[in-house]
């Protein structure tokens, strides 16, 4: 019962996440077999965040993917929510509609949103900028500026995977007892501080799982960057996926790569630990 | 309370409703904004779509530019490798995940939780950690630059076997244990009696690993190596860019997204609920 699943995973994705371990200590090019790799110490990590090019572009893509993951996050879990109590509130009908249209674009192939989006953010014939005059916005460079360009790509992220979170949000809103707002109101609580005190600390371990999915697939952010930007203008939007790929398929350089992999690895572990620590702490609270 | 405060708290509350009512409008409008823009440009000529300031609604609507997508890309191939590879890989991911799951739902053995948390892990693990190495592995099993390739690393994974054993975890052993007692084996048992009482959730999983595959980029794009005759659609589309590069013509570019786009949003409309179900119920018990 177990085999086929287990070999399968183990096979093809335990295996190569050890070789990544095991190639980040070694000097390998990816057109060659394993058995020539030659172990280097720390050599990769050293250059990686070395004064060199390699270093230098490394660092900027690790900054740049913590930037577009923070922001991602910070914009998608306040927005899930809101979004999700405007579909599970009874007052006002349409909720179930609402929740089709959101949760239609995490259908959406990633190549497609990018491609639409860099029409849309085109910044004469694209609408955004026009939408943007009428109320007085001057036109924004969006994607063809380094100030800018990143933040692009986290936009339509968000746009793209809002949605199903707010199914998460919803799942986690149904969970939490209606008698509770009951006696709140009996209390007198008004809904700001329903909210406050019943609705957010009941969705903390919702918004917990929805961070660490969030973070995951933030990190995973490709199309738009392979397609539309190529990492640039000047490397602003060069993130690691993207980074990793180029240095370690395309210019073969297998154990650079691996090291950076490893990297990432890493500052996941770090982040989602911290993450859980933090829930913890307030649940002890 | 006076008749005149109960119309003034009347009031104030449509007054709210009114507001969350634009509110969720707005979110709608602004969900389905991007799609619609995507449709109409591939309706327009393509001097409509060059013109400044933008036009909205195209004025005689063609389908001029969905004629043009079949002639830069081979669009029937296309669709049919993305066909492949989106159901290949779901009747794999169906099979494993339902033995898998069966196993960690109604067996025990030594390690199991263990073993569990192990496989669980790796849904947390960006394919990017394992693309360099796993590019490396499937070349030297000749699997390189196919659709063999593309389908044969994702036959299994961690989120199916979770799905499964959360809701096999919830059939009655009684049902299992009566069926062993008639001599049933434990694969027939799995697919005749567990598999029925899962179904919605089957149907979840079929959907979620069907769209997800349809969709996804990075994997065959790095393992297929520029052999066109292999390209999924998501792919192909990245070719109408660069050949859009040259001529300007974005309405074949939207024109090529929409047929992307339409058959896991066709799937999606009509079985979202399965969709939804299964988030909720799988968020919940986990």
């Amino acid at each position: 019962m177990l085999a086929p699943a287990v070999t399968l995973i183990g096979v093809f994705v335990l295996v190569p996440m050890l070789l990544t371990i095991w190639l980040s200590f070694q000097d390998w090019s990816t057109q060659t077999p394993f058995s020539e790799a030659s172990f280097t110490g720390l050599d990769n990590f050293q250059e990686i965040f070395g004064p060199t090019s390699v270093g230098r572009d490394f660092k900027t893509a690790l900054l740049n993917t913590a930037i577009y993951t923070a922001l991602s996050v910070i914009l998608i879990l306040p927005l899930s929510v809101a979004f999700g109590l405007m579909v599970y509130q009874r007052e006002v009908a349409g909720g179930t509609a609402l929740r089709t249209v959101l949760f239609s674009t995490y259908m959406v192939p990633m190549i497609a949103v990018a491609l639409v989006w860099s029409k849309l953010y085109s910044p004469s014939e694209g609408p955004l900028n026009q939408l943007l005059g009428l109320v007085g916005i001057g036109p924004q460079p969006w994607l063809s500026s380094p100030r800018s360009a990143l933040l692009s790509i986290v936009f339509l992220n968000v746009w793209q995977q809002v949605g199903y979170f707010t199914v998460l949000a919803i799942a986690g809103l149904t969970q939490i007892p209606g008698s509770l707002y009951e006696a709140a109101t009996l209390d007198g609580a008004n809904g700001r501080e329903q909210f406050r005190f019943i609705t957010l600390p009941l969705l903390r371990r919702t918004l917990l799982f929805s961070a660490v999915i969030a973070i995951i697939n933030a990190v995973q952010v490709f199309e738009p960057v392979a397609l539309i930007t190529q990492g640039g203008p000047v490397g602003s939007t060069n993130i690691l996926t993207y980074h990793i790929r180029r240095v370690g398929i395309e210019r073969a350089q297998g154990g650079l790569g691996s090291a950076m992999a490893v990297m990432l690895m890493l500052s996941l572990i770090v982040c989602v630990s911290a993450l859980f620590a933090f829930v913890d702490r307030k649940d002890s609270e | 309370m006076s008749a005149a405060t109960r119309s003034l708290s009347r009031k104030r509350l449509s007054g709210r409703n009114a507001l969350l009512a634009t509110a969720m409008l707005l979110v709608a409008v602004a969900s389905a904004f991007p799609l619609a823009w995507m449709v109409l440009s591939s309706l327009k000529t393509p001097a409509e779509t060059m013109q400044v300031p933008p036009v909205w609604l195209p004025h005689t609507p063609t389908l001029e530019a969905y004629g043009k997508v079949a002639g830069v890309i081979n669009l029937g191939r296309s669709m049919w490798n993305s066909l492949v590879i989106a159901t290949v890989t779901t009747a794999g991911i169906l099979v494993t995940s339902m033995m898998a799951g069966y196993a960690f739902a109604k067996y025990s053995f030594p390690g199991r939780s263990l073993l569990f948390s192990l496989l669980i892990a790796t849904m947390f693990l960006p394919p990017i950690v394992t693309l360099i190495p796993l590019y490396r592995m499937v070349g030297s099993m000749g699997l390189s630059a196919s659709l063999a390739g593309i389908i044969v690393p994702n036959l299994a994974n961690a989120f199916g076997i979770f799905l499964m054993r959360q809701f096999i975890a919830g059939v009655p052993d009684d049902l299992i244990d009566a069926a062993r007692m008639d001599g049933a084996s434990e694969l027939l048992i799995l697919f005749k009696i567990v598999a029925p009482s899962v179904a919605p959730a089957i149907a979840a999983l079929a959907l979620f690993a069907f769209v997800y595959h349809w969709n996804s980029y990075l994997w065959p794009l790095t393992v297929l190596q520029g052999n066109a005759d292999a390209y999924p659609i998501v792919i192909s589309l990245s070719r109408l860019l660069s050949y859009n590069r040259g001529a300007v013509n974005t309405g074949l570019v939207m024109a090529g997204a929409t047929l992307a786009v339409l058959p896991p949003l066709i799937l999606f409309v009509f079985l979202q609920r399965f969709f939804v179900d299964s988030i909720v119920g799988s968020a919940i018990k986990g």
